[in-house]
């Protein structure tokens, strides 16, 4: 799975790295609304945020941003990132529909603790909200999310925001085990500082999908997208 | 989370709340709005909350050091010359300046060490807008023996330079945070990820703001200050106040002033928050009266924003006002027409700093000025009978350098001179 910034550098810039993504053969597109504060984010992907914030990116600019990528790539999966405050700016059942319309089914709010996303009026079971979990979640809640329906858990590599060097924790392999002792299990997705093909790798040995994103806005500032996403061929084959 | 409302006691809802304040629209204020891998810490900070605020030994210990270790209670001021020279209402002043270390902070600072503490906490994270609420918290870590690491926006950091200093005195790592406005927001949001990175840590956020449990944990600290004033202004005057007049920045030191009258009808409470240089997206950091609702930094309440939702810019000649947010609890209490909120401009702060100064010969801090300089428009407007206590949150020392600028900039240019000479 690799992820962008809608409108880092801008709009049409940020389209053209869909493509480069898709063609490169990713299997899970993750694009990002900006938002000004992202209270999650490292360095880099705040940075993207911001300077896509300051071109006054709107949310109708993102969702059709979004359509133009689903004309083009009608089989594409697409996940769409979200800080909570910009859905609900836009109106939460609002933005689901539009979600739903672009056969977005899953997205992931990172400020929004799953539980809450019905609450908020968003209880279309067509999009689903992704977990974003970690090391320290306890056996108890992780049952309690297993039992609600979600079909895709984002399991953070470590303790520590995007983009910040790469470390498995100990404990993610009985998470792991614990998510797919399901009869029906969920798909898994690790991320949170993978950068190079070789912790790609070693991710998708414990993980069915391995998430890249600061790398990748890295390796497009420095000039080298293409170099890079040919580097991670075989990890796309895998 | 959805409170009783038929219940009619302010006080008990808000204590009783769990962390949801009002009716869901769609959903109620407050709440707790953060990333899943700060669940199990908030929820032990909540749990702990939940269990000592009803323990009698950890109630007599925070008294006790209330006492002992910041100097409470703090005194309860007459102004009869400011009240003649204003020629309506008798203003009094609650000095929270007088704690140790300067400011109201201290309070929510010694009963969220003593929560860490009981939690077995190694490691302390904090932010700060003006400094005052990390360099109480500093100096609770020296005292307790905690490590320490404070994260300050660089512009305020700059701006607030002789608290950065204490800080590092006691023994505490001051981190200034570069990123976006570089003022308390950003402060917040970098001590945020510095607990995402450490869950061990304790983080003791400084307001009445972010997810549950602070907003009520920081307020039933706080409470303390109304609770005196009760005692005091009756002593004094025989009778309750009629007016209660606080500045808020996130508002630990408003409801720590309004919650004990919160029930009293006869009391009337008003915010005052920092009406800047105009009233502009940009110029001012007046989240009730200009933001709109929204979620952001683990609560639902009032922000300054654009139209997508984008977290805004704030300006406040005080860095403590100089926040985009408000506690959810006066956000809930500002809708049910309990708290009334007004502005008051730099320009009117700092004059009230002057006149607070020449007239009563106490220096308040920047952000407590805005108080005053609503009071003061207020008091002249009422009959002489009636009672106006102004909450003095923090004393104007930290901000030696702000009004030394705007009061005798030569001597300061003069002083910086000299002090390079050397
Ligand atoms: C003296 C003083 N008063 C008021 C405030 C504003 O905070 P709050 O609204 O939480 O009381 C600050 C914040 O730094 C402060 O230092």
């Amino acid at each position: 799975m690799a992820h962008l910034v809608l409108g880092y550098p801008s709009l049409a810039e940020s389209l053209h790295t869909a493509e480069a993504y898709i063609n490169a053969g990713v299997e899970i597109l993750e694009v990002q609304i900006p938002f000004s504060h992202p209270t999650a984010d490292g360095p880099v992907i705040t940075l993207a945020c911001q300077e896509a914030v300051a071109q006054g990116i709107s949310m109708q600019d993102c969702i059709e941003a979004i359509r133009a990528l689903r004309a083009r790539f009608p089989m594409q999966e697409i996940m769409v990132m979200s800080y909570v405050n910009r859905i609900y700016a836009y109106g939460f059942q609002r933005f689901v529909t539009e979600m739903k319309a672009e056969g977005v089914q899953h997205l992931i709010v990172p400020d929004l603790p799953v539980d809450l996303s019905s609450a908020l009026g968003s209880a279309d079971a067509t999009v689903k909200f992704v977990p974003v979990l970690a090391a320290n979640t306890s056996d108890a809640r992780l049952e309690k999310l297993l039992n609600m329906g979600f079909d895709f858990f984002y399991l953070m590599s470590d303790f520590k925001i995007t983009g910040s060097g790469f470390s498995l924790h100990p404990r993610l392999q009985a998470i792991v085990a614990k998510i797919k002792s399901r009869p029906m299990p969920p798909r898994i997705g690790i991320g949170f500082g993978i950068s190079t093909p070789a912790q790609a790798r070693l991710v998708l040995e414990e993980a069915d999908v391995a998430i890249i994103g600061s790398a990748l806005i890295q390796a497009q500032k420095a000039g080298k997208l293409e170099e890079y996403l040919e580097s991670l061929q075989d990890v796309f084959q895998a | 989370m959805i409170m009783d409302l038929t219940a009619t006691r302010y006080r008990d809802l808000i204590l009783d709340s769990k962390g949801g304040f009002g009716t869901p629209n769609p959903q109620p204020y407050g709440g707790s709005y953060i990333p899943e891998v700060l669940l199990p810490g908030l929820q032990e900070i909540a749990a702990a909350f939940d269990h000592f605020k009803y323990d009698a030994g950890f109630l007599a210990d925070f008294s006790d050091t209330l006492r002992t270790f910041s100097g409470r209670p703090t005194a309860f001021t007459p102004l009869p010359r400011l009240t003649e020279a204003i020629g309506g209402a008798q203003i009094f002043l609650k000095n929270e300046g007088l704690n140790h270390t300067g400011a109201h902070k201290i309070t929510h600072c010694i009963g969220q060490i003593l929560l860490a503490q009981r939690l077995g906490k190694q490691r302390i994270i904090a932010e700060t807008g003006a400094g005052q609420h990390g360099y109480a918290t500093a100096a609770v870590c020296a005292r307790f023996g905690l490590d320490c690491t404070v994260y300050m926006g660089k512009k305020d950091y700059e701006r607030q330079r002789p608290n950065v200093y204490w800080m590092e005195l006691l023994g505490t790592k001051v981190v200034a945070v570069e990123e976006g406005s570089q003022t308390l927001n950003d402060a917040v949001i970098a001590a945020f990820k510095d607990w995402v990175a450490n869950p061990d840590s304790y983080y003791l956020l400084g307001s009445a703001v972010g997810p549950h449990p602070y907003p009520a944990m920081n307020t039933f600290f706080q409470k303390i200050v109304g609770e005196e004033i009760r005692q005091q202004c009756e002593e004094t005057t025989g009778r309750l106040p009629d007016y209660c007049v606080a500045c808020v920045g996130g508002g630990s030191n408003a409801m720590g002033m309004f919650f004990d009258f919160l029930d009293e009808e006869t009391v009337q409470l008003i915010g005052v928050e920092a009406g800047g240089r105009g009233t502009k997206p940009g110029e001012h950091a007046a989240k009730v009266k200009r933001g709109k609702k929204g979620i952001f930094e683990g609560y639902h309440s009032y922000f300054l924003q654009d139209e997508d939702g984008n977290i805004a810019a704030t300006h406040s000649v005080s860095a403590g006002l100089d926040y985009c947010g408000v506690s959810p609890i006066l956000a809930f209490l500002a809708d049910e027409g309990r708290v009334q909120f007004e502005t008051a401009s730099d320009e009117a702060a700092l004059a009230a700093v002057k006149k607070l100064a020449q007239l009563e010969g106490i220096i308040p801090a920047l952000e407590s000025a805005h108080a005053f300089a609503y009071a003061f428009e207020l008091a002249a407007e009422l009959p002489k009978d009636k009672i106006v206590v102004v909450n003095a949150s923090g004393r104007g020392e930290k901000d030696l350098f702000i009004t030394m600028r705007h009061f005798q900039e030569d001597s300061l240019i003069a002083y910086a001179q000299h002090l390079l000479q050397k």
